[in-house]
């Protein structure tokens, strides 16, 4: 076993993270897809969400792997912009039922898929503090 | 997706449990990801291309599902999740790789699962 050392790991929990939000890149991307190229007219504002999701994820991908190789600072805002999205379209879709004829990715808080895109990005906040606060000397001196 | 796809469709969900489980309990022990899960992770992509064929088979003989797109979007992902995820982790053998093989036979599993609902 090699000891890496460094501020910039290239393995741990990471990974696993993206290999999650290149999924919902998949799933949200080709409903959002689908879903706008076929029927917009059923529910547009849900299907736009869901694009707006899509695009969400793929950010987020590149933040986390930028976050990995020791620049947190996108992430540190994506990731904060991505749960405020599941929170307020999860509220809305609650609260408003006649503005989602057809449920978006992020409604019901994502309950459509397991409410993974809930615990998604408060997954990687948490990933992400504690990767930071590993890092924080090194930064200091980089 | 005819009727008679469906056993190997369960099968292709009670094999991605078990293939999950091992790489949660790989991942669990941090012990680097062995090459018998990637194995077992192939088998099981053997299982969706039986399954992937045998829908594209019956989509051929003019089977039409509810939602076309939807359902060739399902068979697509059902056959290249799993490479991606290896593929992508061949160079890499800690312990977290077992956790992307672990995602990416959930993923497989939920993606049966919806091939069944919308056949």
């Amino acid at each position: 076993m090699t000891e890496q050392i460094g501020p910039q790991p290239k393995r741990g929990p990471h990974l696993v993270l993206m290999a999650c939000y290149a999924l919902f890149i998949l799933a949200s991307g080709s409903r959002a897809i689908v879903q706008i190229a076929t029927q917009f007219h059923v529910a547009p504002f849900a299907y736009v969400l869901s694009a707006v999701a899509g695009v969400t994820y793929v950010v987020g991908w590149f933040a986390i792997r930028r976050a990995a190789r020791g620049r947190p600072r996108l992430a540190e805002v994506m990731l904060w912009v991505e749960l405020a999205g599941v929170v307020v379209v999860g509220t809305l879709s609650l609260v408003k039922k006649d503005w989602f004829p057809d449920a978006s990715v992020w409604s019901d808080y994502g309950g459509g898929y397991g409410w993974v895109p809930a615990v998604l990005p408060i997954a990687a906040l948490f990933w992400l503090h504690r990767t930071h606060e590993k890092n924080d000397p090194e930064e200091g001196t980089a | 997706m005819h009727g008679s796809l469906a056993p190997i469709a369960w099968i292709v969900v009670g094999y991605g449990v078990i293939v999950a489980t091992a790489a949660v309990v790989g991942l669990a022990l941090k012990a680097p990801r062995p090459r018998w899960l990637d194995q077992l992770a192939w088998m099981l992509e053997l299982l969706c291309v039986v399954l992937g064929l045998g829908a594209l088979g019956s989509l051929l003989q003019g089977h039409r599902p509810p939602s076309m797109e939807t359902h060739v979007g399902y068979l697509a992902a059902l056959v290249c999740i799993m490479p991606v995820a290896i593929l992508s982790m061949r160079e890499e053998r800690e312990s977290w790789s077992s956790g992307v093989v672990a995602v990416a036979a959930v993923a497989t599993v939920v993606v049966a699962v919806r091939l069944m609902v919308t056949r």
